[in-house]
Formats: structure tokens, sequence, C-alpha cells
């Protein structure tokens, strides 16, 4: 996972390949690097996830808890129709506000 | 009619091996991307289920899959040898009760598996645990599979 600072308050974290369980440290890790110089939001970018399971779900309201503790505000973009429709399912849309791309997840983190 | 009959070690991470054998041997019906991607989301939870909890994550203990289809349903049949009690239990996850601590972040699979397929069938018996994935193809565009041409794979065609 690579972790950009995107603007001065967002940064975006690169996930590549899979989000189950094997990603935990990873992911946390990548969260902590994101918020190192005080990123307001944090912006998943799953253009380049393949696989995302029950577990990588859980890993994911973990990070929410995390990020809502710190009174962060998680978004996400790159998400195929399916994973869209598993982030609807279990209402993560609702918690985790989902973008068409980049750009527009940045303009809604400078808002 | 057999589309395929495999096992995977049960070792976490080889849902995926699986996932990889269900989509080759469904290629034929030409299901829609959506569609697939229920059905191996579901398949995937299901054979992890098999692998974490019905066998313990005991890589000689083998997970079981097989694939079939009959009339215009397509079955697909997950095993464990797993002994006790049931591995599947019903449970809606609530996200704002998770985000609250009350309930564990994790629990998902079950809830996802019934929301990708049109029906979920579970038996346990004293040789394991049976889990049934049922997709119904009515409403898909079918590309007229050929049964003696397609029917692959054998019960201990072992990863």
């Amino acid at each position: 996972m690579i972790t950009r600072q995107a603007t001065p308050g967002a940064a975006v974290i690169d996930i590549e390949g899979e989000v189950s369980s094997f990603a935990e440290d990873e992911l946390m890790t990548a969260y902590t690097e994101a918020t190192s110089e005080d990123a307001r939001t944090v912006i998943l970018n799953f253009t380049k996830t393949d696989y995302i399971n029950s577990s990588g779900i859980g890993l994911l309201v973990t990070l929410l808890i995390r990020a809502n503790r710190q009174e962060r505000r998680l978004f996400a973009y790159g998400l195929t129709e399916h994973y869209r429709r598993i982030f609807e399912l279990t209402r993560l849309n609702e918690a985790i506000r989902v973008f068409d791309d980049e750009l527009d997840a940045l303009a809604a983190a400078a808002s | 009619l057999t589309l395929t009959a495999f096992t995977v070690p049960s070792l976490p991470g080889n849902e995926r091996l699986a996932m990889v054998r269900v989509a080759e041997a469904v290629e034929p019906l030409g299901l829609s991307t959506l569609r697939q991607d229920q059905l191996l989301t579901a398949v995937g939870e299901a054979v992890l289920n098999a692998i974490e909890h019905g066998n313990d994550a005991r890589a000689e203990l083998p997970a079981g899959v097989k694939v079939t289809l009959s009339g215009c349903a397509l079955v697909v049949r997950v095993t464990d040898q797993g002994k006790g009690g049931a591995v599947i239990r019903h449970s809606t996850p609530d996200l704002y009760a998770k985000l609250a601590g009350e309930e564990t972040p994790r629990g998902w699979g079950l809830f996802l598996i019934e929301h990708m397929v049109d029906e979920l069938r579970v038996n346990n018996d004293e040789c394991g645990h049976t889990v049934e994935l049922v997709l119904y193809l009515q409403t898909e565009p079918h590309r007229g599979i050929q049964p003696q041409a397609t029917a692959v794979g054998g019960e201990n065609d072992t990863e």
C-alpha cells in the first residue's frame, strides 16, 4: 500500500491487491502514516483492489472506529460496481463517502 | 451435470483458489459480470468459513467444492470435515452497533452470502458441514453449455 499526502488536509491510501485479514497490519500502518501530518480526511483508493472479503469489511469497520475517535473522515473511490453494492448492503457507504474518482474525493475533502 | 469438483487444503487464503476454479467452471454459462462477482463472493465466504471454522485451518483437512447445474439452478456445494454444531449462524450485523462498540467489527460472512445468492442451504451431520449456494439462471443469458464437453474435474481433485 502506498500513502500519499494529496493536499494539506487529505491523504490517499492506494490499496493494491486484497482487503482481507492478510492486509490488516499493512492497512493500519498506512492509516497511521496517512494521518501523521494531521490530514483530516483519509481517502481509500480501491482502483487496484481486486478482492474484499468479510474480514476486510471488518477491517474497514475497525478503521472507521479509529477515524471516528480521531474526528477524521474516511472517503473512498475506485470501487467496482460489485463492491459499491456491498458497501450499500453493509451500509458502509453511509459512514465512508464513496466517490467516482480522486478528483471528486479531494474536492469534497476540501469543502 | 457436474461442472467441477475439487478440494483445497484448509489454509486461509485458499478460498481465492476456489474462487478461480469456480470462475473457470461457470465461464461457459455467460453470467453477467455482476452476477458472477456475487457468486464468487459467496463461494469465497463459504470456503473461508469451511477453512477457518469447520476445519479449524488445519491444512490436512480438505475443504470441498462441487459445482453442478440442475435445470436452471447453479448449485455450489461447499463441505468441511468439522464436527459439532453449525458453523453457519444467521445474524444481521448492524454497522452502527459495531461503530458504537456494541458488536465485534467482524461477522459479515453469512450476511454477505445470503445477499449474494438466491438460496442458501445448510446441512450439518456427523461427517461435517455442507453449505449449498443456489443461483437461478432464468434471468441470465445461457450460452447452451454442452454436458459432454464441459463436465470436468473429479471428486478428489485436490489442490
